[in-house]
């Protein structure tokens, strides 16, 4: 038999959890990796390594095939653009500390789409092949456009057999024409949400008044809706978290089960913000104490909450074909599904590139609506998205499930060729995966059950993470 | 029971096909040439039976209900006095038998093998081009693959005549080769699924289950060549004691190795054919012993293959699972038991084979409130 190649990363227990290029793993020992590294498998470790599918005796057998097939599938597709963010304005009336889009005050001029980048955008959008679109308003406060958004709405609606609609607002001030646009069925809501009251105020509303508002328009739009139709996201101070436990009771009250823990972005006018020394060590550790207090929560309450980006994370090793997810897929080919239009009608990859361009530091706006979008550009971008041959990457055992950024490293670094050990993305993703191998290899029964929820199954059992003794 | 065969008169020397039309078209009121020439429309019905004229030829219906024949597509045996429903348009489970012939003896097989064979295929063709608008046809046998070269014609032809139909295939997997890809690639691999069976990742196992020797090692290499063309496979599993324990180490198999399925269905056991006659020996419980069951769907679920469990009474499958136990038995197989009066899940639930014995073998079973 021929073994393909093994990566492997020592665990947390001294163990050692190997995997292949396509993505298969497993946990063994030390021992297993002298045997492994000096071609000395016993006939034990054969039979194991044929069952995992980690070998095959001859080319286009059933095993090179399924491993053809398997590393084929994890690799992320382009596919045709139907997903548009849109900028109608950057005014907002709130000024959130850490605002991660660089908003303009909401009476200041010039910072909404003239009547020619709303028929620009149009255009580009009656341009898109196929049925379907998903466009998601952001801000800036995008209901401060109400009218540019129903505009938009309606062509899509016109254009399109099945569109979806997300608007990404902070429920402040929600008058009768707001209420009737977020109503309809094809429309959802995206809001923020900081935990508990308190840090909520202190990081977004800053005065009772408004901080009381935005939960009044929150209850009502819970009351008026059905479940699935309202997500919110928490921004974490990592130097001053909510208390998680009461964060999680709100989340639940507002019938939101999922919670996607950011911390304050590097991006944007949030880069300002001082942060301190080892912020990814003590965001990672925080995220992982986060972890483990959902699975006690959800064991103790039986109804499952989850951490939204944990979870994808968890699919993207067990599951071929997991690229839900804009921020972790390998290759990450900018605007080929997705593509972000600003306030001034030009293109951006990402919505990160959109903030980092507007700080000033690097412009990487890709064209704008009346000329198209830039591919010359784009390519240039494209040629750093994937880690398949980063030379780090090339090493590491979590490579199949991981992804790139390139739009990150150059915020953070200026530069994307730093050594990947070195980057945010990298320590954030390896700790990530850390904790996946560890709840996958752990065998109490709260793990278990959460594990289960978390992938929409009726339960788990050790079958899911193989072990070589 | 729904019949399958009916009786019918028709003035003819050859079996034809003709798709029957009882309402569209007013008594008397002769408008043929609307019609497709498959096609008879329905003009008298009497006590002597229901009267069809077209250019189909003058054919008369017996004993059944007009209403019930509409849109039908039928074979019509005129020596014999009777005619196969083909496809009965209201149904989801239409099948064409290809042939009873089958190089393998699967120890519960519901339809033994028998060496008789004629070549219908011609009449298929016809038949599914008279299908309802995006209907499933299943292609059954024997083994259709022993006719492969006329099968892949036949998929090919039908698929670019109608592209809003599709086929379900039942195949054991052991005649695909090489030589075929041409052929097979000609097929629209989007419109087309095979059930090909893989009852243990034993090879003993599944060869003795299957009655052929090498079995297991053809599937196996077969199916990759599937996976090279690109093919919808759905493996299928029926459950029995020989092969229930070995239920989990399939699901790592299906994990490892065939991760390119795109569905596996855990079947429970049809007790007619062989399967009657080895019922005794090849029932397995699952409403008792369902944790292999759990434990199998839930790992090959969990990496994100789809997999379903065909055949369950819903009262016999944990409150967990039963979302994933459609009404797999085909509507005119169809029964409830005594137990199923007022049962709250009937509506969804597949119920039992007809032939399902009293003695059912499920120790639990029931009405669920």
């Amino acid at each position: 038999m021929n073994v393909w190649p093994l990566k492997f990363r020592e665990m947390s227990d001294g163990s050692v959890l190997f995997s292949d290029d396509a993505g298969e793993f497993f946990k063994s020992s030390h021992g297993f990796l002298d045997r492994y590294a000096t071609d000395n498998l016993s006939p034990a470790d054969e039979t194991f390594l044929k069952e995992g599918n980690h070998g095959f005796d001859k080319e286009f057998d059933l095993r090179w095939t399924s491993f053809a097939y398997r590393w084929a599938r994890r690799q992320s597709r382009p596919t045709r653009m139907n997903y548009v963010i849109l900028v109608p304005t950057l005014r907002c009336n709130l000024a959130c500390g850490y605002c991660q889009v660089s908003r303009a005050p909401e009476t200041a001029r010039g910072f909404d789409w003239s009547p020619e980048t709303l028929a620009g955008v149009l255009s580009f959008l009656d341009s898109l092949e196929g049925p379907d679109i998903k466009i998601e308003f952001q801000g800036g406060e995008p209901l401060l456009r109400v009218d540019i958004l129903e505009a938009v709405r309606d062509f899509c609606r016109e254009k399109f057999s099945q569109c979806q609609f997300v608007v990404c607002t902070n429920l402040q001030r929600l008058d009768t024409r707001e209420w009737a646009f977020l109503d309809a069925d094809d429309t959802v809501i995206s809001t923020s949400l900081d935990g508990d009251r308190v840090t909520h105020e202190r990081q977004r509303t800053h005065g009772s008044e408004v901080t009381g508002a935005f939960f009044r328009n929150l209850e009502a739009a819970v009351s008026r809706y059905p479940k699935g139709k309202i997500s919110a996201l928490p921004t974490v101070d990592v130097d001053n978290p909510p208390d998680f436990e009461a964060l999680l009771d709100n989340y639940e009250r507002y019938g939101v089960r999922s919670v996607y823990l950011r911390p304050i972005n590097h991006q944007g006018f949030a880069r300002k913000i001082q942060q301190g020394d080892n912020v990814l060590a003590r965001w990672n550790r925080l995220h992982c104490e986060f972890i483990d207090l959902l699975i006690a929560r959800n064991r103790r309450t039986g109804r499952f909450m989850e951490e939204y980006y944990f979870s994808q994370c968890l699919k993207r090793v067990l599951r071929l074909n997991a690229d839900n997810h804009v921020d972790i897929r390998n290759p990450n080919f900018f605007a080929s599904d997705y593509v972000v239009i600003d306030h001034d009608g030009r293109f951006y990859p990402t919505d990160e590139a959109r903030m980092l361009s507007r700080i000033g530091r690097i412009d990487l706006s890709i064209g704008d609506v009346g000329t198209g979008i830039d591919r010359a550009k784009v390519d240039v971008l494209n040629s750093g998205a994937l880690n398949h041959f980063d030379p780090d990457c090339i090493h590491c055992a979590y490579q199949p499930f991981c992804g790139t950024d390139v739009i990150d490293d150059i915020s953070r670094y200026g530069r994307i060729d730093v050594p990947r050990p070195d980057t945010w993305f990298c320590g954030r993703h390896l700790s990530l995966f850390d904790k996946v191998f560890e709840l996958l290899y752990r065998n109490d029964e709260p793990t278990r059950a959460s594990l289960a929820a978390w992938l929409g199954v009726a339960g788990c059992t050790g079958d899911l993470a193989p072990v070589h003794p | 029971m729904i019949p399958l065969r009916i009786k019918v008169e028709a003035n003819a020397d050859q079996p034809f096909v003709v798709r029957l039309r009882s309402f569209e078209f007013a008594v008397g009121e002769q408008s043929t040439e609307q019609m497709n020439p498959f096609e008879v429309a329905l003009e008298r019905v009497g006590p002597e039976g229901a009267d069809y004229v077209g250019e189909g030829g003058p054919i008369r219906i017996l004993g059944i209900d007009p209403s019930k024949v509409d849109g039908d597509v039928l074979l019509v045996n005129p020596r014999r006095g009777t005619a196969d429903r083909l496809i009965r348009s209201a149904s989801q489970h239409n099948t064409f038998l290809v042939t009873e012939r089958c190089d393998q003896v699967c120890l519960m097989c519901s339809q033994p093998p028998k060496n008789h064979h004629v070549d219908l295929f011609p009449h298929f063709e016809t038949a599914a081009l008279l299908a309802p608008e995006g209907a499933t046809i299943g292609i059954s046998g024997g083994e259709p693959t022993l006719f492969k070269t006329q099968l892949f014609r036949f998929l090919e032809r039908v698929l670019l005549a109608r592209p809003d139909l599709s086929f379900h295939v039942l195949t054991n997997g052991q005649h695909f080769d090489l030589d075929d890809w041409e052929a097979m690639s000609r097929i629209d691999r989007g419109r087309v699924v095979w059930g090909i069976p893989l009852y243990s990742c034993d090879p003993a196992v599944h060869d003795e289950i299957v009655g052929k020797t090498g079995a297991h090692a053809q599937l196996l290499e077969n199916l990759a060549l599937m996976c090279r063309l690109g093919a919808q496979v759905e493996l299928r599993t029926v459950l029995m004691r020989p092969n229930a324990d070995w239920l989990p180490l399939l699901a790592r198999f299906i994990i490892s190795t065939l991760p390119f399925i795109r569905t596996w269905a855990v079947m429970q056991m049809e007790n007619i054919g062989f399967g009657r006659m080895n019922w005794k020996t090849l029932f397995y419980d699952s409403s008792e012993g369902f944790d292999v069951v759990s434990r199998s769907i839930d790992l090959v679920r969990s990496r994100g293959i789809d997999a379903w469990l065909y055949n369950f009474p819903l009262c016999t499958v944990p409150e967990p699972y039963r979302h994933l136990a459609p009404a797999t038995i085909s509507d005119w197989k169809r029964a409830y038991r005594e137990e199923c009066d007022g049962c709250s899940l009937k509506a969804r639930c597949g119920g039992f084979f007809e032939w399902h014995p009293a003695n059912h073998g499920y120790s639990n079973l029931g009405a669920i409130q």
